[in-house]
């Protein structure tokens, strides 16, 4: 356990760290959605380290690549990415949902570092594609990554997206879907059946590639590989993830998609992580 | 008007070649032009209205001036949600074209008809409502939408009813009306938008009342409506949309609290269309025809001048 700590003061957005600011968050504003920011964890710290441009560390450099968070749900995990990057500090992580704070609960794209306002869901592919669009046609090798969740899916415009991602063959577009089995009610499988995501979006003629989805160097790989192989085609990362992962009792549990913390589940989660209290 | 919307796309495309025309596969022969002359400025995002806002949403991020067209039933109504999220929350310069607003396709009934869509637009913040009255309006219109450089909702009604305008308008201010024909200042004055305009004229014509033109639903200037209210005996508006939320709405807004008047809505009542038929047929349906428009407004100034109504 103590591994995590000290890995954590060397590793760029070190994934214990980043869960530890997500509970800091959601201690300190009461709040709800933790779950679903604990399963994107690893897709975040390898986008972050490894492939997320910002020119001059700037969250609105013209020549950066966008992340678009479709699935608002997750914005802890962006804001604890956005925290290692320095672009908010921790006044904004313990103000998190006082009064007069500026982070909200969902992605607010007026917030620097989140590209799109979103939380009602299916909206954040469709600007990632026109972005998508735009810089193509700009000749520019910008790239685009949107997040989305599994339970989002359900939404129509994700498909009708998609159908035009592959018509106009933007190969600098990366889908990445938080396959982490749950929506808001219950599994995805028993309110709305998926599928084959893999089979599903190789049908809409994506490049697709399914990887665990908290193993960082498969993450990492995996990325590499959908950037270069498939030609003229949209990409598609399936991310089989674990929704609440790293600490035990929310893994799986979908009350943690609702439930806020207390005195005593905060110190025990950090202590799973690793940390024997607050950073702060 | 439709070739003067068309010719305005055009020139605006060729000045800017960031400006982009998205169709949701609708504007079989209008764009015709367009495609021949800016064929990569041309997007068909196909019957996919919801993805094509948003997509128009990340395009005007990157830069681009996107121009998303549709029938007004389709944009606004169908992407209301994207419109509000993806464009107006972050004042993207995104144009939205509602075409065939009000019963331009009378035949085809309720699904293809709009008079719901300056009600539901005008709520939202930081968009601006346009209704062009004719091709000179429409002109101005397209003008004013680019320069702007926000989001703006260009609502285009009936559009084979003529000229209000002898010539061209000067460019736009927002909100402002514009003064079409000067009239009696004992009996009501006339406020029309959009495809009214002609009723409108001849009506006031007749009754020899003022009439100004609101190409604007949204801003509407607060000074030009108490003007209008201070000139005149009561008001009228006049509107292809439901009475509801549009422009005799934003008008008893504004007197409601700036200049107490007397106004009668006149527009769609608060329901759907019951018939198939043309579109002089559906007006006559919901009383928007010159007849059924005449008279009441003709009892409507029996009222105020019997009633001495006016409010001071």
């Amino acid at each position: 356990m103590t591994s995590a700590i000290s890995e954590s003061s060397i590793t760029p957005f070190n994934p214990a760290r980043m869960r530890r600011i997500v509970l800091e968050m959601a201690y300190a504003g009461s709040t709800v959605h933790i779950a679903c920011a604990f399963s994107i964890i690893e897709l975040l710290t390898v986008l972050y380290r490894h492939h997320l441009r910002y020119p001059g560390n700037d969250p609105r450099a013209d020549g950066r690549d966008y992340l678009v968070l479709s699935k608002g749900h997750g914005v802890m995990a962006q804001y604890a990415c956005m925290h290692e990057l320095g672009w908010l500090d921790d006044s904004h992580i313990q103000s998190y949902f006082k009064d007069g704070s500026d982070l909200k609960g969902l992605s607010d794209s007026r917030v620097p570092g989140l590209e799109v306002t979103s939380g009602s869901l299916g909206h954040g592919f469709s600007v990632g594609v026109g972005i998508a669009f735009g810089l193509k046609r700009k000749g520019t090798d910008q790239k685009v990554y949107a997040i989305v969740g599994d339970g989002e899916l359900n939404e129509g415009p994700i498909w009708e997206g998609a159908l035009v991602a592959s018509h106009h063959r933007l190969d600098n577009l990366m889908l990445i879907v938080d396959k982490n089995g749950f929506q808001a009610m219950g599994t995805t499988d028993d309110v709305l059946a998926l599928g084959n995501l893999q089979a599903k979006f190789s049908s809409f003629d994506f490049e697709t590639l399914e990887v665990d989805g908290h193993d960082e160097i498969a993450i990492d790989a995996a990325i590499r590989q959908l950037w270069v192989t498939g030609p003229n085609k949209p990409k598609a990362l399936i991310a089989r993830t674990v929704k609440g992962k790293g600490v035990s009792f929310m893994e799986s549990i979908n009350l943690w998609h609702y439930t806020r913390l207390n005195p005593q589940s905060f110190a025990e989660a950090l202590g799973e992580l690793g940390f024997t209290g607050a950073s702060k | 008007m439709r070739e003067d919307f068309s010719n305005a796309l055009v020139r605006l495309a060729l000045t800017d070649s960031k400006v982009l025309l998205l169709t949701g596969d609708h504007g079989y022969s209008l764009f015709d032009e367009f495609r021949k002359i800016c064929p990569d400025q041309y997007i068909n995002a196909g019957i996919a209205e919801q993805n094509m806002v948003g997509m128009a949403a990340g395009l005007a991020r990157v830069g681009f001036r996107p121009f998303v067209y549709g029938l007004a039933a389709f944009i606004p109504i169908r992407t209301i949600e994207q419109i509000k999220l993806d464009i107006a929350h972050d004042a993207l310069p995104v144009v939205l074209l509602g075409d065939g607003a009000g019963f331009v396709y009378s035949h085809l009934g309720t699904s293809h008809q709009s008079t719901e869509d300056i009600a539901c637009t005008r709520a939202i913040p930081q968009l601006q409502v346009l209704s062009p009255a004719d091709r000179f309006e429409m002109t101005a219109a397209m003008d004013y939408a680019y320069a702007t450089n926000g989001p703006v909702y260009l609502r285009m009604g009936k559009a084979d009813l003529g000229d209000v305008h002898t010539g061209p308008t000067s460019s736009l201010q927002p909100g402002r009306l514009l003064k079409i024909r000067d009239g009696r200042s004992d009996r009501p004055g006339l406020i029309a938008t959009g495809s009214m305009l002609r009723v409108a004229l001849d009506i006031t014509t007749s009754f020899d009342l003022m009439l100004w033109s609101a190409p604007f639903l949204k801003p509407l200037d607060v000074d030009d409506v108490c003007a209008a209210a201070q000139a005149t005996n009561g008001l009228v508006t006049l509107e292809e949309h439901s009475v509801l939320g549009g422009l005799g709405a934003a008008v008893t807004e504004i007197t409601s609290e700036h200049q107490p008047t007397r106004v009668l809505r006149i527009g769609v009542p608060d329901r759907f269309s019951e018939h198939c038929g043309s579109h002089a047929y559906l007006l006559r349906e919901h009383g928007l025809d010159i007849d059924s428009v005449r008279e009441r407004i003709g009892a409507y100034c029996k009222l105020l001048s019997s009633n001495s109504i006016a409010l001071a």
